[in-house]
């Protein structure tokens, strides 16, 4: 019994001894927000390799130069310039900042293209008469070849929208699937339609996440596989639009529909955003959102920068002028022929 | 012919009266099937139902660096059962639940927590001091399930809490009179020594565990060294007119540091409940 005593006394005494798990804090200034959003980013960003063999991004010396552009006595506006540039650098679409007066992004990897999109143009196709099924638009053209229109992941279809959707179209000779302009939402979405496209379960690509606080602490790759949907499969050609705002999940959807069969894509490259984003916060209070699991293509390739159409097709003004979309115009000529 | 009586009284106190009545009966059964009855030893069940209030610490390094402070509520149901004679070894059954809102410190964040508890232990009870002192050494088996939840965070928003753990334990009771008044003064503390829980790798998202079913090291073997906490509970039981209550503070320190992820739980709070004992007495053939 007394060893029983000596044993338990032994596992308090030892409990009590073990130091407190704790997490240093750092002080709601100026110094302690860039030292705590430097650190969150360094800890958890999940393309520090990938981005210095594209570009070189250093993120010591981003550390360095920044860090000298801090002093406590900045004002708030100023600090959010500094940290805002700071987090430019990483040239990422999934990395914000967000305060109470404003967002810092990084949106040059539409900003600076053709948005080769128009809603003007568009509704020249749909019309007025075009169905909504859970947020998917759509409608037969006039040559028989059946359009829908997904501007967001966000709405989660249901398989009951899905089998509506292929039933009302599966007279028509071939499928355009325009997801320009969509900035993603739910990979679970992207999957889901993505699913009535293939008539096997396919690999289209890997996912993997950080292990630790090392910038290359990665686990194994992991197969993203796609499982053809129960529900009513397209089995006809399909051309899946795309421009620069493609991004994030809806990136995911086109490095899906590029491994199914049948599939062109057409437009222009894709915006990117192959890293899952979580979420952090700084002393302030402002919140940080950041790509923390990396996706990669079939061939393991990043496609964080996007991913190359098919055929590169852009809306010519010529086009714009005549009230014609000129990637729609493209995708129904192969369609047709 | 098995016959159980169970006598309740209020006060902490056995309704001796009320005992008998349900003896009597017992035996008058017996006696009736014209067979013998031989009592053997009650079971004493003690239970006390406590509501607490008080402060909360939460650190979990997958949802935020930051600490969220705030506010915890808890029901902590906490029965011990023991034989009046024949054994030293007393059962424990303790059931918590428990919802906190916390805020991080510039107030613009929020994190709602909550908490299920489950414990079950038996103690060796050694009687000290002419009996007025209780000491009760063993351990407890710890299964715990909850969540932690963040208002605003993205893709991970969520911490799903499940740990099974084996917790060495101890009590200590020293009954005493004051103003001519029973009081017990009661100590329990418990630490986990060796168990497993759920937890995701350090920057895996709930989409690859639960939507793609990729595991990586989520269910992980734990030991004091990565799970160094402690659950202490002190209270005073007295008597109100026929009513047994109990005040205390519980001192109630998770810590767990595993896949590179750090968590921690700090509640201190204030407990008020009422405590009632029951004896039962099982009447064999």
């Amino acid at each position: 019994m007394k060893k029983t005593v000596l044993f338990i006394c032994t596992v308090f005494l030892a409990s009590g001894l073990v130091s407190c798990i704790d997490e240093e804090e750092y002080a709601d200034s100026p110094r302690g927000n860039f030292e705590a959003l430097w650190r969150i980013i360094d800890e958890h960003y999940c393309f520090f390799d990938y981005k210095h063999e594209t570009y070189g991004l250093d993120w010591d010396e981003v550390y360095e130069r920044y860090s000298r552009q801090v002093n406590d006595g900045m004002t708030e506006e100023q600090m959010f310039e500094v940290l805002g540039n700071m987090l430019g650098e990483l040239r990422d679409g999934h990395v914000n900042m967000y305060a109470p007066f404003d967002l810092s992004r990084y949106w040059s990897w539409h900003e600076d293209f053709p948005a080769n999109f128009s809603d003007t143009l568009q509704r020249r196709y749909l019309d007025t008469d075009y169905m909504i099924a859970s947020g998917l638009k759509y409608r037969k053209l006039d040559d028989n070849i059946g359009y829908i229109y997904c501007g967001t992941f966000n709405t989660s279809f249901g398989d009951g929208n899905l089998d509506e959707v292929m039933l009302a179209l599966a007279t028509c000779n071939g499928l355009i699937l325009d997801v320009r302009d969509n900035g993603g939402g739910q990979l679970t979405a992207a999957s889901k339609l993505a699913a009535r496209f293939t008539n096997k379960d396919i690999l289209v690509g890997y996912m993997r996440h950080k292990t630790g606080r090392g910038r290359s602490d990665f686990s194994g790759m992991e197969e993203q596989r796609l499982k053809p949907s129960v529900g009513i499969r397209w089995q006809k050609k399909v051309v899946v639009l795309t421009n620069r705002s493609v991004y994030s999940a809806t990136n995911e959807f086109v490095k899906y529909m590029k491994c199914c069969p049948g599939v062109t894509v057409v437009g222009d490259r894709t915006g990117g955003g192959a890293g899952m984003p979580f979420s952090s916060e700084m002393p302030n209070g402002w919140s940080v959102r950041f790509s923390a699991c990396p996706m990669y293509d079939r061939e393991g390739q990043c496609t964080e920068f996007g991913i190359e159409p098919d055929h590169a097709v852009g809306i010519t003004d010529e086009d714009f002028r005549r009230g014609r979309d000129t990637i729609i115009e493209f995708a129904r000529t192969l369609l047709n022929s | 012919m098995a016959l159980l009586t169970v006598s309740v009284a209020a006060g902490g106190q056995t309704d001796s009266t009320e005992y008998m009545r349900g003896y009597a009966a017992g035996r008058a059964a017996a006696m009736l099937e014209g067979k013998q009855e031989s009592p053997s030893p009650q079971k004493i069940i003690t239970n006390a139902r406590m509501l607490g209030v008080g402060g909360v610490n939460i650190l979990d390094t997958y949802i935020s660096p930051e600490k969220y402070r705030g506010t915890e509520l808890r029901y902590i149901s906490h029965t011990t059962r023991m034989r009046e004679w024949g054994t030293r070894v007393s059962r424990q059954i303790v059931h918590q639940g428990y919802v906190s809102h916390t805020e991080n410190r510039s107030g613009d964040g929020d994190e709602i927590a909550g908490m299920y508890c489950f414990s079950y232990g038996a103690h060796y009870n050694m009687a000290l001091c002419g009996g007025s002192l209780t000491v009760k050494v063993g351990g407890t088996l710890d299964a715990d399930i909850g969540f932690l939840y963040n208002t605003r965070n993205s893709n991970n928003p969520a911490q799903a809490r499940l740990s099974l753990a084996v917790s060495p334990s101890a009590i200590a009771e020293w009954r005493f009179r004051a103003w001519k008044r029973p009081f017990t003064l009661r100590y329990e503390v418990g630490a986990p020594l060796v168990g497993v829980m759920f937890s995701p790798n350090y920057g895996q998202s709930y989409y690859e565990i639960f939507s793609r079913g990729d595991y990586d090291h989520n269910v992980v073997p734990t030991t004091i060294a990565s799970t160094p906490s402690l659950r202490q509970m002190l209270t005073l039981d007295f008597t109100l007119h026929r009513t047994t209550l109990r005040v205390g503070w519980i001192g109630d320190w998770q810590q767990a540091e595993v896949n590179n992820l750090k968590y921690h739980s700090y509640s201190n709070m204030f407990v008020v409940g009422i405590v009632r004992s029951f004896k039962t007495t099982r009447v064999s053939p």
